[in-house]
Order: structure tokens, then sequence, then C-alpha cells
């Protein structure tokens, strides 16, 4: 009982000012810092304790990828009429099993051509142990990957696991990490993709971390961002019987005020005139995490974990 | 040429040299100070760093020896083969770097699509249509094959002493050469396909990486190369080595019974293949083109010798007299055959005995003539079903992941369907920037692929040990059994599409 007062008590009184509070820059703060530190040595073992993060990986590039493949211009303006892939002003489900099987090849074959030819720039935020930064090297359509954080213990674990992989530590420059926070990035360096994975909800000063991000964005970039809801549904899930009872991540790796409601980003980007000409909440999909099978998205994003995809429009 | 950066530490600051190396033709190392204003004792230091850093690199060390591929195949057969072919057909994984090795010889199979010979080869297989349509439109080797030495056959008809069992069922007989043959040719047209199959070449020893924190492990081949690799696939057989290597359990029994496989001819040509249980287990006739056919039959140990040694003449009988007589007439024409009895007295046994019973006639209504001397050939039959078939950096595929009764024919067809789902898992991990040799990569394979291969696993098994009961009344029932199933057709076909 007590914990749930304590739960409304967090879940009204501090979120929503710290999500406007404005001061000192992005950072997080030690006690933060010395948790992750302690992470370091298990971090790339698929079976340890953050099984969890790996397994979640797998849905976040299932997002990203996917998400980038919807969203390709597939006839660019220069295309001449005659390689232009058809794209029928309505749905293909209206139409006949074969034609649409062949129409939806079509713009699979295109959209593969399209993909294939991309060298996008990547910036990982809050990389860790680099289980994304490493997904996002290897793609094929990723040309370069900058990881940073601000854990030195963390980084020095990816840096350990790029040694192993010849594709990563070969392909010289592919992927780098970096020890520094997003505000003392060159403004002047921009990015395709940027990816704020599980890092909102650790960090003090959340929108000024994605008002860094999003001035990082080349036009037509990517912010990708998952965090979490503040609501009972994530207390429950993710600090209650993730950390006390299945303890399937350790204990103080959330903390709940920390949690941030997707409808607040939404709310936060359309608040100011200027970001909602520039950016748009292209899609915001729901995850959970069922145990003895792994993250799936759920139908609503308004409960629990969520992903997140932002894009520069102009 | 190539150049490397080397910081050597100085009193008070870091000159950064560039030294160049020319490759080809003398090697000549040449070191540019990029700081002019060094003095020469400095300069002295700094060509002494450098070389006590170049000499470890110029000792040939194991490692320059060493390759790294992305996949290593073990075992050149079907499943090795398909498996190269599937991986360097996907467009998410014709990229990967692919070495097959196989101890034998690919020179046969060769040889096959030049000159094939007139006999058949007596290591013929069925594909279901479910293998043959992704050999066909997910592969494109399909048209590789030697079409006039694939046969297809349409119906069953399973039956023992007291019934009867028939199903339609679409299958193809093949020889085992004939698919390698096809796959090498689909391997040819593809990009860095057919160079990287190595046959003639055997793996001397597996060892795990004790260098530079890598976890890949290091196959020792015989030709003297090591390779290391990101996923190493063992599809190299019952006992495979990988599997003892990334010390996998396999599990299972044998079933103190040998295959004896031939190839025959029969009287007419037929599209029907027929299968009758003995109390030994079951003896299969399976269509080939024209008059030829192929037996597998399943004997105990004792018996799987008396009969491959049996003259060739005597042999077409004593697979007529199987197929026809009832199985308590059996054992005494074994018994004759293992006394050594005169060719004429067991032909003439055994023709009598048909003459009097033709009461199965209408189950088996052809006739052996002749088989071929030099294609008989037997083997150990055992089902065993490894632990899992992942482990880091590992997968097996096929008979390295599970053996099984050879009755239903389906040894092959869960080998391909094995190669099918672990290069979906694989190219969805590619999507998805994994690492392919890792667990989390290779986890959907096994999962999905573990739970069905078990169903069919036991569903033979179980077959073999129903058939295996000879007591009177448990075999009437069985008989009335199969004769029911045979005529409900709907409930027939619910279990032959599960096939």
């Amino acid at each position: 009982m007590k914990s749930i007062t304590t739960f409304l008590k967090r879940c009204i009184s501090t979120g929503f000012r710290r999500w406007h509070s404005t001061g000192k820059l992005t950072s997080t703060s030690p006690e933060e810092l010395a948790h992750f530190n302690a992470l370091a040595s298990s971090w790339w073992d698929v079976n340890g304790p953050q099984r969890i993060l790996h397994k979640m990986n797998l849905l976040r590039m299932d997002f990203i990828y996917s998400t980038i493949r919807e969203h390709l211009k597939l006839n660019p303006p220069d295309c001449p009429e005659e390689d232009k892939v058809y794209i029928p002003p309505y749905s293909v489900d209206l139409l006949p099993e074969p034609i649409k099987r062949q129409i939806v090849w079509e713009q699979d074959m295109r959209r593969d051509e399209i993909l294939s030819q991309k060298k996008l720039k990547v910036l990982d935020v809050g990389c860790g142990g680099g289980i994304l930064s490493e997904s996002m090297a290897r793609s094929s359509f990723v040309d370069d990957v900058m990881g940073i954080d601000l854990s030195s213990e963390v980084l020095q674990a990816a840096k350990i696991h790029q040694q192993k992989d010849p594709m990563l530590s070969e392909n010289n420059g592919k992927l780098d990490y970096q020890l520094t926070a997003i505000e003392d990035l060159p403004k002047s360096e921009t990015y395709d993709i940027i990816t704020m994975f599980e890092m909102l909800e650790h960090v003090d000063y959340p929108s000024k971390v994605l008002t860094e991000g999003l001035q990082r964005l080349n036009v037509g970039g990517w912010l990708f961002l998952s965090t979490i809801n503040r609501d009972f549904v994530s207390w429950f899930t993710t600090i209650f019987m993730g950390e006390h009872v299945l303890r399937i991540v350790p204990v103080g790796t959330h903390t709940l005020e920390k949690y941030i409601n997707q409808q607040e980003i939404r709310d936060w980007i359309s608040e100011d005139p200027q970001r909602l000409r520039s950016y748009e909440v292209v899609d915001t999909k729901g995850t959970v995490y069922l145990p003895a099978y792994g993250w799936k998205f759920t139908s609503n994003p308004n409960v629990g974990n969520y992903f997140m995809a932002l894009r520069r429009v102009k | 040429m190539s150049h490397r950066d080397i910081l050597v530490p100085d009193c008070n600051n870091c000159l950064k040299l560039t030294l160049h190396t020319h490759v080809g033709g003398k090697r000549k190392n040449r070191i540019h100070l990029q700081d002019r204003k060094i003095t020469t004792v400095r300069k002295i230091i700094a060509v002494r760093i450098i070389w006590c850093q170049l000499i470890p690199s110029m000792i040939p060390s194991p490692i320059l020896n060493t390759l790294k591929r992305d996949v290593v195949i073990i075992g050149g057969g079907p499943a090795g083969l398909l498996l190269l072919a599937a991986l360097k057909t996907s467009p998410y994984l014709r990229h990967l770097l692919c070495t097959l090795i196989e101890g034998g010889s690919l020179a046969l199979a060769k040889q096959f699509g030049v000159d094939p010979p007139k006999e058949y080869t007596n290591r013929i297989i069925s594909l279901t249509p479910a293998t043959a349509s992704y050999m066909d439109l997910g592969m494109g080797c399909w048209n590789h094959l030697h079409h006039d030495r694939l046969k297809r056959y349409n119906h069953i008809i399973a039956y023992d002493d007291d019934g009867k069992i028939g199903f339609d069922m679409d299958a193809y007989m093949v020889e085992v050469i004939n698919v390698q043959l096809a796959l090498l040719k689909r391997l040819a047209e593809l990009e860095n396909g057919f160079e990287n199959v190595w046959d003639q070449c055997k793996v001397t020893e597996i060892e795990k990486n004790g260098g530079s924190g890598s976890d890949w492990p290091i196959v020792k081949l015989s030709n003297g190369k090591s390779v290391e690799a990101r996923l190493l696939v063992g599809c190299d057989g019952f006992n495979s080595p990988v599997r003892h290597f990334a010390r996998i359990q396999s599990r299972g029994w044998p079933y103190d019974r040998f295959g004896v496989v031939a190839t025959i001819k029969v009287s007419k040509p037929t599209q029907v293949a027929y299968q009758k249980f003995l109390p030994t287990g079951p003896l299969a006739i399976l269509p080939l083109e024209g008059d030829d056919a192929t037996i597998v039959w399943s004997l105990t140990p004792e018996l799987s010798e008396t009969l491959c040694a049996a003259p060739s003449e005597v042999f077409p009988h004593l697979v007529n007299a199987a197929m026809k007589l009832d199985s308590h007439e059996l054992p005494y024409i074994y018994e004759m055959v293992k006394n050594n009895d005169n060719v004429d007295n067991v032909i003439d046994e055994i023709q009598w005995r048909l003459n009097k019973a033709s009461v199965f006639d209408k189950y088996y209504d052809n006739t052996v003539t002749k088989v071929f001397d030099k294609s008989r050939a037997r083997f150990p039959l055992k089902m065993s079903h490894a632990d899992t078939y992942v482990a880091p950096r590992i997968a097996l595929v096929g008979d390295a992941a599970h053996t099984i009764h050879p009755l239903a024919g389906q040894g092959l067809n869960l080998g391909q369907a094995d190669v099918q789902l672990l290069v979906g898992a694989l190219e969805k991990a590619s999507t998805r920037g994994l690492d392919i040799g890792s667990t989390l990569a290779l986890e959907p394979y096994v999962s999905e692929r573990w739970p069905a291969n078990h169903v069919m696993l036991g569903v033979c098994d179980k077959f073999h040990k129903v058939f295996g009961v000879n007591w009177g009344p448990f075999n009437a029932m069985r008989g009335f059994g199969m004769n029911t199933l045979d005529s409900l057709g709907l409930a027939k076909n619910l279990i032959v599409n599960q096939v």
C-alpha cells in the first residue's frame, strides 16, 4: 500500500515539472553513472543481467528498419516515367491477390534497391555497451556510427567488444565511441539517424537532450527514441516486477519520476510553432516484455514502454 | 602501398611518424618524421622504437595462415550444399564470406553431370513437394537436376498381414548425387558460390580461439589452412564433430536394425510406392523411372548381413516373398538362405509358396525381377535428437541435429526445412544488424525447428514400434485400425497433409 501511495505521489508531483524545468544542461546524476559503471562487465553477456536489453534491441532494430523502409520515397522527382513503381492511390488490400502480390513485390524490390544505396550517418546517444551501435554499424544502409555515453566504464566495455568482430574493428571508422554529452558535440555535425533508446528516463533534463538531438538532424533525418510512460502499469512492470520481484534488471535501474508519457513528447513538439513546422512524430508503438518470449509491440502506445519515431521534415 | 601512424612517446611530446610499407617487390620501410625540428638523438630513439614495433609483425605467425569467414559449413552432403546455395541466393546474405568443407571428393557429382552412369546409384532419397518447391522457387536449382532420373510418384500403399491403407501423396525419388550435382551447378551460377567449396579437405581439429579476445572457433584443415568462423555450421552427419565440439548432447536409441538398400527392376512400371510392415521392420519399394525401383528394408543386424550376402539370383525372390507372403512364412526362408541352401531350392520354395498363397497380390501386384548387384548396402538405423541446434557461433543442420527412421522417407526433407528456417533466421538477424554467430540470431531457428522435428521423429518412432509388435490380438486390432482409417477419406487426408 505504501508503495502505491509513493507511486501516486511521484506520478503527480515531479514528472511534469521536471519535464519543463530549465537550468543546467543535460547530464545524468552521479548515482545513475555509478549504477551503469557497475553494469559494464556483464553488458555483453546475452544470457546475463542485460539479456532483456539484448532482446529489446531486436525490436528496436525492427522498428528502425521498418520505419525507414516504409517511408522511402519510391519514385524520386527526377525518375523517368517508365522506371516508376506503381503506387495505387488506395489500399493494395482492395486488389485481387495476384495483382496485390505483384505490386507489393515490385515495391519491395525498389525499397531494397534504394536502401542498399543509402549511406546514413548515425548518432547513438546513451549507447551504453554498444548493443544498438554495433547493430546499426552492421546494417547495410549505414555508413558511419558514433556512439556517445557519459560512463567511461561502459564505453570501455563497448570498445573491447567492438574489437571482437573484425567487421567492426577492421572497417576503420565505421563505428566510433566517444565519452561526451550530446550538447558538447559540435552543432555543425549533423546526422541522418539519432537514437535515444532507453535513455531519456535516465537523464535529468530530457527536453534539453531532445532539443539537442533534433537540432542535429539532417532534413529527412530520423530521431528514434524509447522510454516509458509514467503510469501504474510501467511502475508495476518495470520497477515492482522487473526489479524487485523477478529481478530481471538490477534494483535501481529505473526511477519512476523520470518516466515520460508519450503524449507529453507530442505536446512538447506542438507547443512551439517552430518545432511543429520542422518536426513530425511519425509513429509511436507500445512495447511489452513477455517473459520467456521477449519483447512485442502492443496496440496501445500510452501504456508502459514505447518506441517513437520523429522526423525532421523541414 | 600501405601506411600506418605510430605514436612515439618522446620526452615532452609525441612525435607522429608515418610508416610506409611497400607491398610486393622488395620490402622497404621508409620512415617519415613529420616534425622537422627534432634532433638526431630523438630521431635515433624514434627509429629504434619503430623497429621494435615492426619486428614482431615480420615474424611469420600462425595467425597469418588463418582465414576469417562469416560462415563455415562442414559437410558437402545435400544439406550443406543446400545451405550454401541458399545463403548465396539470399539478397540479404549473399555478401557473406562462406566456405564449405567436404572431406570426400565432389568429383563424382561433377562427373555425374557430364556422364551419368547407366545404373542408379544406391543412395536414393525422397523429396516432398515442399522440399521440391523450395529447391525450385526458393533456390532455383530444380532445373539443374537430371530430370530423366527424377521420379514422381503420387500414391502410397502401406500394408501388413492384417490391414492396408492407401493414400495420395506427391513425392519425388531422386539420387543424392543428382541433388548434389544440381546444387553444385547452381553454386557455379552464383557469385562467389563455387570457389568456396573445398572438397577433399578434412577437418583435423576444431578448437576454441585463445587469442585476442575473439570467440570465433578455429577449424584446422588437412591442407594446412585454418579457418576462423563467425558461424560454424555442422552439416556433418550423425557423428558430427561440430556437435561434439559444441558439447551438445544428442539423445536417442539404436533400433537394433539395419536398413538394406538396393536398386532393382520390377516387371511393370508404376507410379505407386509400396511399404509392407514386417515384424522386423518395414520394407518399401519405391518407383524410379521406367521399370527401375529402389528398396529400403529394415532388418535385424544378422538378417541384414545374410540378405546382403545372398546370391543375386535369390535376392529378388526374397523381396517378392517378403512383399507377398504372410510374415510368419519368412523365417523359414531366411533360414534356408542363411544355411547357404542351393539357389534353385530356395527359389523353388519361394515360388511354391507364392503360387499357393496369392492373397496378398491384391496389395503388391508387381514382381521384382532383378537386383543390381553392386547396389546392395546396409546401414544402422537409429533415432537421435540433439538437445539444441545452436550454441554461440555454432548451428547444427540435418543429420548432425537429428537422425530419423527411414520409414517415412523424411531424412532430407527435415534437413531442407532446417536450412530454410536457419536461412530465415539469419536473414532476419542481418536486417537487425546482429552478429549472425550470436545466439540471439540463432535462437529463432532452434525454437521453431526443434519442436517440429521432435514431433516427426516421435511419429516415425511410434510407427516403428507399433508395427514391430507381433502378437495375434494386437495385429488384428492394428489391421482393423488401418482398414478403418483407409475408408475415412477425411481423416486420412488430415494426416497426409501434416507431412
